[in-house]
């Protein structure tokens, strides 16, 4: 056989197989040709009647100046391909990126590819029922045995790289109306264990099923895995949609189109059930009544009947991709529900890991599964005798399942349309408090979901004079659209912005004062940079700052960008000696420098995002401690009863969020988040202590499962730092400001009433008096900081009349619930000196301004 | 309760030394079996878990990953209080590391709890052109500190396992071999295990 395709772009053919039934239509193990020639549709079929690609039409290829292009005429010979490719090319009908194999445990094993729909040149359709309309939707009406589902690793796609990529953007119901003929990835009907590269292509008409297991959170993708008639699985493919642009934009449109980020079975949109409708517009795909995770593929009769009975698709037999279990139950996994065995193989990892965490007793996992949060395939999963043995195993597969069950929660945050959002959770969360607390400042008479539009280049470029480059409106209104909007990450309005926020350039400046300034500031970058690059040459120096570039070296290897970062970093080391080189400073650095692109500018701005951080970096934790100390005077105002379990669990120290606050976040949200966070939070909008709003409201996100399962404090520090890169960033900007606001009216109620106290209330003096000695002591050890002096008790508590019917349990915001009760019940609520400073708008700079007269410029801020 | 336990001992055990050393390197290698050689440094503190068999019996390791740069000490030391193994590592290729070993010593025996087993710890002994601290010398200190020695590659995976076993099996011998016998009783008599399987956070605060 002929291989016209060079072994760059064709994947090795991993395994044929001649053995079983292929599909009735083909002719099983026989070796046939594939000329490409592509069909190319004109442009002129119209996008609304996506039909009829005329097969009969000379070939036109459409991707001009590539391989693909010399898509040749030979029809003919267009035929069928069975088990290995000799072809020339394939149609791409459909294809998705960042579909993953996970070989291994480990992420960085993982294979990202693409699974793609194929249409090869059809030499046996007589099988296949045709339907005469065209107005059904469908275009031709391939045998199935015509059409593929590949995945093929990125790594492997060579010069193809291009078509996939348009072809997986390209949106629409219709394949692409141009052919895209890409070299055919060797065709398999079996699969065996861990063999090869893993690409793959399968006609259709030999799959049996699919095992189709939806997303739930990030480190769980939602997976498919192909059942062949054969009787082989092939290794699951997980979709990481996050990563997978087409299925961002599908997301958006549909949320744009109909408000519905639903998919078809009501559940959450993912790339996989794009897989499904591409498959459904070919074959009939008929989801299993018994497992409905299962869905066959142009069953015959007996099997739609008998499926009712087991799931199984047959005896599979699969090389171990993974450590075995500490169980060591392998000789099971022959015969095993390929359901279980999915969770054996993925799951299984998992939750070893999650065992790590701690120990569940049944009745946490009773309460887990009565959690109404729970889905129904994940109860039905945890009734599974297979799946209960599993867990036996793993002391804390309840934990697991606790969290996974959050995490379908936070992503439908994510995936919510964010105006319903606002509308409706914000209401919710509000429903407890409503009158007395609007979120809404009614100076402002922007609605919701307009405030919380993005900011973008041409409504920045609009605050500012036209002819002085002055701004026009007041430094509060820029500020607050940053802080409810974000900036656009598109148009390149960061990269001015940034500047201003950071204060790089002064509010009020003109333009060419900005550029007056632009061009001081690069010089003054130079002359610092000098001043340490001499004494560098010797690569080393003493104390931290060599310690750092010994950390550097033969890291990451050399990269222009990790150059300039260092520069900017000894730099800094240069401008403020004191504080030496710390790790997390260039978390801090990176997405400035990022955005940026400008190594003096973003300096600069680092200079003065430093500023108010330094205080982080600290030798002795100073700023630390306060910090966390803050942290804990907030979560006790707020949520004493959150606070009580925290305190039994041990963690009140916080350590759990000294990460968050040290880097601002940098490591638990996406780039693209943390950019959109941390310049929400150098508007200073609400507070300058927002960031610690930002992690309330990460903690009342987990509130529940922090208070049902979380009893130590290494569990819950596991539990909080996993939550890295999980975490909803929009939903928890607006939980965080309603937490703000909620504070804020706290404290104005509890300063109202310390002066005009009110008549009916009466002193529980054993209460307040255990309060205020509870935290007396709270914080005394351990701080370096003076602990906070108590603030002058009031002559009556600020309690309201208790009155049991408010009390009850109203909507499902604990916070707001208990900050409710316990305003109105118990307990005292104190207004620490730590507390106070929340209100503030005040940015606090520690650091003594650095001498004058060196050549750059010294701290604008007060 | 304790029934659904799946290990018979819980020993918490600690890394520490320079930054840049590799100690989440190891950890990683030892607890996943795998390896990363991208750098990102360890913020606060965390720890991974992985169960091994000793003689029979379940040993849940629960190891804590520090931050090893020195501004960072303050808080890290208030973790070693609860530990039961110390491994103090450092870096062949970097003589620095190796010499503030001592450091790191000195600060164990001020902060940790009394008798606490410690394995000294070379890594990065694949790299041996840019090897700066022999073997005799790693040798040499042990020795001197009085504790066992390793050299180790988390990225060639040569003596991870090594390390991290003969440490657990030393603390073993200490702690739980010996109550055992004087409890001369089961294995849940013993302290250090035994609290229903839980986690035994909360001290190190």
């Amino acid at each position: 056989m002929t291989r016209i395709m060079t072994s760059s772009t064709t994947p090795p053919v991993i395994d044929s197989s001649t053995s079983t039934a292929v599909g009735a239509s083909t002719s099983a193990g026989t070796t046939t040709t594939t000329g490409s020639t592509a069909t190319a549709t004109t442009a002129t079929v119209p996008l609304t009647h996506p039909t009829t690609v005329p097969t009969s039409r000379p070939a036109r290829s459409s991707s001009p100046g590539s391989y693909y292009a010399m898509s040749d005429e030979e029809e003919g010979d267009y035929n069928t391909i069975t088990h290995t490719s000799t072809g020339r090319g394939v149609k791409l009908l459909y294809t998705k990126s960042k579909v993953y194999i996970h070989p291994t445990p480990s992420a960085k094993d993982n294979i990202p590819g693409y699974i793609a729909l194929l249409q090869q040149r059809g030499g046996t359709q007589h099988d296949r029922p045709r339907s005469s309309s065209s107005s059904s939707g469908r275009d031709d009406h391939p045998a199935s045995s015509d059409l593929l589902l590949a995945w093929i690793p990125e790594s492997s796609l060579g010069e193809s790289a291009n078509l996939y990529v348009k072809v997986d953007l390209c949106d629409g119901d219709s394949p692409p109306k141009q052919s895209y003929l890409v070299p055919p990835p060797p065709t398999v009907t079996t699969h065996r264990g861990s063999v090869g590269p893993y690409a793959f292509a399968i006609p259709v008409s030999a799959i049996y099923s699919l095992l189709i297991r939806p997303p739930s959170v990030g480190w769980w993708w939602g997976s498919i895995i192909i059942n062949s008639r054969a009787g082989d699985s092939f290794p699951a493919l997980f979709f990481h949609d996050s990563e997978c642009q087409s299925t961002i934009l599908q997301k958006k449109k549909r949320t744009a189109d109909t408000f519905d980020p639903f998919g078809d079975a009501g559940q959450m949109f993912w790339g996989g059930d794009e897989v499904l409708r591409w498959l459904k517009r070919y074959v009939q795909i008929e989801r299993s009544g018994a497992e409905p995770n299962i869905y066959l593929v142009e069953p015959s009769k007996e099997d739609s009947v008998a499926f009712g009975g087991k799931p199984t698709t047959s005896g599979t037999k699969q090389g171990e991709s993974s450590r075995a279990g500490p169980g060591g139950k392998k000789g099971e996994e022959a015969s095993m529900d390929p359901f279980v065995k999915l969770i054996k193989e993925a799951g299984w990892n998992l939750m070893e890991k999650f065992s790590k965490v701690t120990t569940f007793t049944r009745q946490a996992a009773n309460d887990v599964l009565d959690n109404p949060r729970v889905p129904p395939q994940m109860r039905r999963l945890l009734r599974n005798p297979e799946v209960q043995t599993l867990q036996d195993e793993f002391d804390s597969a309840r934990i697991y399942l606790a969290r996974w069950a959050m995490g379908i929660a936070e992503q439908s945050d994510r995936d919510r349309n964010r105006r319903i959002w606002t509308a409706r959770d914000v209401m919710e969360l509000e429903d407890t408090d409503v009158g007395e607390f609007e979120l809404v400042d009614g100076a402002n008479s922007l609605s919701l979901e307009e405030r919380r539009k993005v900011l973008t280049m041409k409504e920045w470029k609009g605050f500012f004079d036209e002819r002085t480059g002055r701004l026009s409106v007041t430094v509060d209104e820029v500020k607050e659209r940053i802080f409810h909007g974000g900036l656009d990450p598109e148009d390149g309005v960061r990269k001015e912005a940034w500047l201003f926020l950071l204060g790089v350039y002064d509010w009020y400046s003109t333009a060419d004062e900005r550029k007056a300034q632009a061009a001081s500031l690069r010089d003054a970058y130079i002359k610092l940079k000098g001043a340490w690059w001499e004494r560098q040459v010797d690569l080393g120096g003493e104390g931290e700052e060599g310690e750092w570039w010994r950390e550097q070296r033969n890291r990451i290897g050399t990269n222009v960008h990790m150059e300039q970062l260092k520069d900017m970093l000894l730099t800094y080391n240069e401008y403020n000696k004191g504080l030496g080189y710390v790790q997390g400073m260039s978390d801090l650095l990176a997405p400035i420098y990022a955005v940026l692109q400008d190594d003096a500018l973003a300096f600069w701005a680092f200079q003065h995002f430093m500023d108010r951080m330094e205080r982080n970096f600290l030798r002795d934790q100073s700023g630390m401690r306060a910090q966390l100390l803050a942290l804990d005077n907030l979560v006790r105002f707020m949520d004493p009863k959150l606070y009580a379990h925290l305190e039994s669990a041990d963690s009140t120290n916080f350590f759990f969020f000294f990460r968050m606050l040290l880097v601002w976040y940098k490591r638990e949200f996406e780039w693209d988040d943390v950019l959109r966070l941390w310049e929400a939070l150098w508007t200073d909008y609400l507070s300058s202590g927002f960031h610690l709003f930002i992690a309330l409201a990460i903690l009342e996100r987990h509130r529940d499962v922090i208070m049902t399962h979380l009893k130590h404090f290494d569990e819950v520090l596991k539990y909080v730092n996993e939550l890295s890169t999980t975490i909803d960033l929009e939903s928890t900007l607006i939980r965080a400001e309603a937490l703000f606001q909620r504070f804020r009216r706290l404290i104005e109620a509890i300063d109202r009433k310390e002066h005009f106290p009110g008549p009916r209330r009466t002193l529980s003096t054993a209460t307040s008096a255990s309060a205020t000695a509870a935290l007396a002591e709270n914080k005394a050890e351990g701080s370096k900081l003076p602990s906070p002096p108590l603030p002058p008790r009031p002559q009556s508590g600020p309690r309201a009349a208790s009155s049991p019917a408010t009390a009850t349990n109203k909507g499902k915001n604990a916070a707001a619930k208990t900050a409710e009760e316990d305003k109105e019940e118990k307990v005292e609520k104190i207004v620490t000196p730590a507390l106070r400073k929340l209100l503030s708008r005040e940015v606090e700079i520690i650091r003594a301004p650095v001498k004058e007269g060196q050549g750059y410029p010294t701290r604008e801020r007060a | 309760m304790s029934s659904n336990r799946n290990y018979d001992f819980l020993i918490k055990l600690l890394l520490i030394g320079d930054s840049g050393v590799g100690k989440s390197c190891c950890l990683l290698r030892f607890s996943e079996d795998s390896f990363t050689p991208s750098f990102i440094t360890t913020i606060g503190i965390d720890f991974k878990i992985r169960t091994i068999e000793l003689d029979g019996k379940r040993v849940k390791l629960q190891i804590w990953d520090t931050a090893g740069q020195e501004r960072f000490r303050t808080i890290t030391t208030a973790y070693y209080r609860g530990a039961m193994g110390i491994l103090l590592v450092y870096d062949v290729t970097d003589e620095r590391s190796f010499n503030n070993i001592r450091t790191w010593f000195a600060n164990v025996e001020q902060h940790a709890t009394e008798g606490v087993n410690k394995i000294l710890i070379g890594n990065k002994c694949d790299w041996e052109e840019k090897r700066a601290v022999s073997k005799e010398q790693g040798q040499a200190l042990a020795d001197e500190l009085g504790i066992p020695f390793l050299e180790v590659s988390a990225k060639a995976n040569i003596n991870i396992e090594e390390a991290f076993f003969s440490l657990a099996n030393d603390i073993k011998k200490r702690i739980i071999d010996t109550s055992s016998k004087e409890a001369s009783g089961g294995s849940s008599g013993v302290n250090v295990a035994a609290d229903s399987g839980s986690g035994s956070g909360g001290k190190c605060c």
